[in-house]
């Protein structure tokens, strides 16, 4: 059986690899996350409410939402979970295709292992575009609606804004380097719908990305890109992020040399599983801020 | 003799063993295990109610940015909508209007006070909200979200809704 909406919340591990590496970017957003967990908790620092008959109402009325399929918190659910999993496999992927690059003994490695660099151009830009399809399911503004996305966006705040400050340190800035904005662009430009359709992350999630066939979804990923390169460059630029910054960060707990970031990339991508746990807490606070607005 | 008993009895006691064992894993001790449970079971009440109103008809009756503060859009789901109040890059509150067919309780606060803004009967409502009740059916709330924002502030900011407008909706 799958776990229920409190489990998940009350679940949400305090330590551990993820946390560790979401607590290294507060110097990108300072203040911004506390790695709230507990699902009472959650609601009582979401509401503020501390009487535990109204903390249990409000509780019971997020539990409803949830559980009710067509309200859509479960697909967002699946798709911050999904876009995690897959991307683990691509890392291990990734993994391989960097040792095939080192020891020219196992180089037919290269034959059949994606280009690390253009793997993690698509995973980035399909981990932004599940961050928009989710957030449409969260909170309903309807999924062709990018303009709505991008207003919504600039007033992302807590674990959501954590959540892009991850992706855009560990799927940009370590594995793709400073002009990964750029690379993503450039190569989106030139992509065919079939390279599109033997990416991991993309199989993961393919079915609930707008477009139709391939060739749509590619337009759609190429144009939400596009339209929110804007925003992450300006993120880029007026926090001043480096990979050398984040790796400085990073530091404390993951021993790195400079010209090892990519294998830092894939080390992130195969031991963290970010998106899932602020996807959780992100749809606990929207699921939670309904309810108490509902009772 | 009774080694052979013991030898039939012995599988049925295990797989007895084993299904006691399995059940109790299983078993949510969580207080909201009931709600989970009526929630999911076949038949249950669905979240929201089929003939609700469909949230993007509230977004028009909802305040617009004023007085230094941004109304921002937040949510808007069937029978829901909600925006965030921000000041300062900010949030200090947020405005709501929901459907009451899906929460039918949500009246009895209202039922219960004898207060009233704009002339709707109104009421303190859970985390740091006062709410109206409009034509029985919408209830309009403003939530504080930060210590800066009171009591007064979220009495000013229902009256900014177009309340005569939900009024009508139909």
């Amino acid at each position: 059986m799958s776990k229920t909406i409190y489990q998940l919340v009350d679940e949400l591990p305090t330590g551990g690899l993820t946390v560790m590496s979401l607590r290294a970017l507060d110097f990108a957003v300072p203040g911004e996350w506390q790695n709230l967990v507990g699902f009472d908790n959650t609601i009582r620092a979401v509401t503020g409410e501390t009487d535990p008959d109204l903390v249990r109402q409000i509780g019971e009325r997020a539990i409803y939402l949830y559980n009710d399929k067509s309200q859509g918190y479960q697909t967002a659910l699946w798709l911050y979970q999904t876009v995690d999993s897959a991307s683990s496999a691509l890392g291990a992927a990734a993994l391989a295709n960097k040792v095939g690059e080192k020891i020219p003994l196992l180089g037919f490695l290269g034959n059949i292992t994606p280009k690390a660099d253009k793997a993690q151009t698509i995973d980035l830009a399909v981990k932004l575009v599940v961050e928009l399809v989710a957030f449409c399911q969260i909170n309903g503004i309807p999924g062709d609606s990018i303009g709505d996305f991008l207003g919504a966006l600039g007033d992302y705040s807590g674990e959501s804004l954590m959540r892009m400050a991850a992706l855009v340190c560990f799927d940009g800035l370590i594995p793709l380097g400073p002009d990964f904005i750029q690379m993503v662009l450039s190569r989106f430009s030139n992509m065919n719908p079939q390279e599109l359709e033997q990416n991991q992350t993309f199989k993961g999630v393919n079915d609930l990305i707008p477009g139709g066939n391939s060739a749509g979804k590619l337009g759609f990923i190429n144009q939400s890109f596009g339209s929110v390169s804007g925003w992450m460059s300006d993120f880029v630029n007026s926090r001043g992020l480096t990979p050398q910054n984040v790796v400085h960060n990073l530091s404390s707990f993951i021993d790195v040399a400079d010209d090892k970031l990519d294998y830092l990339g894939a080390f992130l991508d195969v031991s963290t599983n970010y998106y899932e746990h602020t996807g959780i807490q992100t749809l606990a606070r929207r699921l939670i801020e309904r309810a108490v607005a509902e009772i | 003799m009774i080694f052979r008993r013991l030898r039939r009895i012995l599988p049925a006691f295990l797989l007895a063993v084993l299904l006691l064992v399995t059940s109790c894993r299983a078993q949510d001790t969580s207080p909201y295990a009931k709600t989970q449970q009526e929630s999911t079971q076949r038949g249950a009440t669905p979240a929201v109610a089929k003939n609700a109103q469909q949230g993007g008809n509230f977004n028009k009756f909802f305040p617009k940015s004023a007085d230094g503060y941004q109304v921002v859009a937040a949510q808007e789901k069937k029978g829901f909508a909600e925006y965030k109040l921000n000041k300062g890059g900010k949030n200090v509150a947020v405005l709501s209007i929901n459907d009451i067919t899906s929460t039918p309780t949500a009246k009895d606060k209202y039922q219960k006070s004898t207060e009233k803004i704009a002339g709707y009967p109104a009421a303190e409502a859970p985390g740091k909200g006062t709410g109206i009740l409009v034509n029985n059916r919408y209830q309009v709330k403003v939530a504080s979200r930060d210590d800066s924002f009171t009591k007064n502030d979220r009495v000013a900011w229902l009256q900014k809704f177009n309340l005569s407008g939900l009024a009508q909706l139909k």
